[in-house]
């Protein structure tokens, strides 16, 4: 019998709701509330995260997002500093002993990004899974993924790129020196691709969301259920963000 | 002396390490990792810094203490690993 897991596309909110969603939908499944849950989401205002072993001021030019309206937040997950802007960001929740989720956390990677994989092949992107946790289409960077394990619940979140900016990414990131920063966006230009210039045409959040969704149901051999946040989940969600991700003792912790 | 470098783990991540040492005892005061790798479950990097303070700046040393920190914790690296983590500490010395 297909295993029937939930879908969710909240759309989009502000980096402090998106990542204490994730954190609320890994608590809910964590007490047994809901199922194993794919969402996919969207930033709005545009956002930079960092990832937790990550110092704020170190990566980010806090006063360049203040003036360009960008939100700066730490990631639960560790990685490295992302420019959330036109992309599809997914999560998926799933109990660390599901047998479709390899105990080892490499393999676990490869095996969520295999999703990843299928969904950009359907869209007509060839793509592979570039260890540690990237997703390359030929050389060129796609897509980022960071997981945690917390309490025997596994959560893996990342980016697809719809459209990229490195101009204004380096905007936002510190960069070594000013010196260097025209070498550094040249180079990003040619390390970092996305869907619309690979199809050559613009790309929608809804169709990378179907496809993507599909990758999620042959990869796993599961049913999406479409699916809304219960209740707990979205007391959590504005329990986490007020008390976690809004605070500075949180943000600026390294 | 305080002291910052950045270190690429060969094949893995970017480290970025502030260290406090004295320079006549030859010990480590204070030190903060921070970078792009991942440690699971995530408070195993507070455990490692937790447990090179006031420990000798010493290659063997750190290398000892981060192993055993891992065994004892059970703690997943991945992008660094324990001679990384050593070897970005030890660059710091000027």
């Amino acid at each position: 019998m297909t295993e029937h897991w939930r879908f969710l596309d909240t759309g989009s909110h502000d980096a402090f709701t998106n990542m204490a969603m994730d954190r609320a939908i890994l608590e809910a499944h964590r007490t047994g509330l809901v199922p194993p849950t794919v969402r996919v989401y969207g930033w709005t205002p545009s956002a930079i995260s960092i990832g937790y072993f990550q110092g704020m001021t170190e990566e980010v030019d806090v006063q360049a997002c203040q003036q360009h309206g960008v939100d700066c937040v730490r990631r639960i997950t560790g990685g490295g500093a992302v420019f959330h802007d036109k992309e599809l960001t997914y999560s998926i929740v799933v109990a660390e002993s599901h047998p479709k989720i390899p105990r080892n956390i490499l393999e676990s990677y490869g095996r969520i990004c295999g999703a990843l994989v299928r969904g950009l092949e359907d869209l007509g992107i060839a793509s592979s899974f570039a260890p540690i946790n990237d997703i390359v289409v030929g050389s060129q960077k796609i897509s980022g993924n960071a997981q945690t394990r917390k309490q025997g619940i596994v959560l893996q979140h990342g980016t697809i790129l719809l459209d990229v900016d490195v101009e204004t990414m380096f905007t936002l990131l510190k960069v070594p020196s000013e010196k260097i920063k025209d070498k550094m966006i040249a180079d990003a230009r040619q390390r970092v691709t996305s869907c619309s210039r690979i199809l050559g045409r613009p790309i929608s959040f809804k169709e990378v969301a179907a496809n993507l969704r599909r990758g999620f149901e042959e990869e796993f051999s599961i049913r999406l259920d479409d699916g809304a946040l219960i209740e707990e989940e979205r007391e959590w969600t504005t329990k986490f963000r007020e008390e976690c991700f809004r605070q500075a003792a949180w943000n600026y912790r390294r | 002396m305080h002291v910052h470098t950045i270190y690429k783990v060969p094949q893995g991540k970017l480290l970025k390490i502030s260290l406090d040492y004295d320079d006549a005892t030859n010990v480590i005061q204070q030190i903060r990792i921070t970078g792009d790798f991942f440690i699971h479950p995530e408070d195993g990097l507070e455990l490692l810094e937790e447990s090179l303070r006031h420990t000798p700046y010493d290659h063997d040393v750190i290398l000892k203490n981060i192993k055993h920190q891992i065994t004892a914790h059970q703690l997943t690296l991945i992008g660094v690993t324990a001679e990384g983590l050593t070897q970005g500490i030890m660059r710091c010395r000027p």
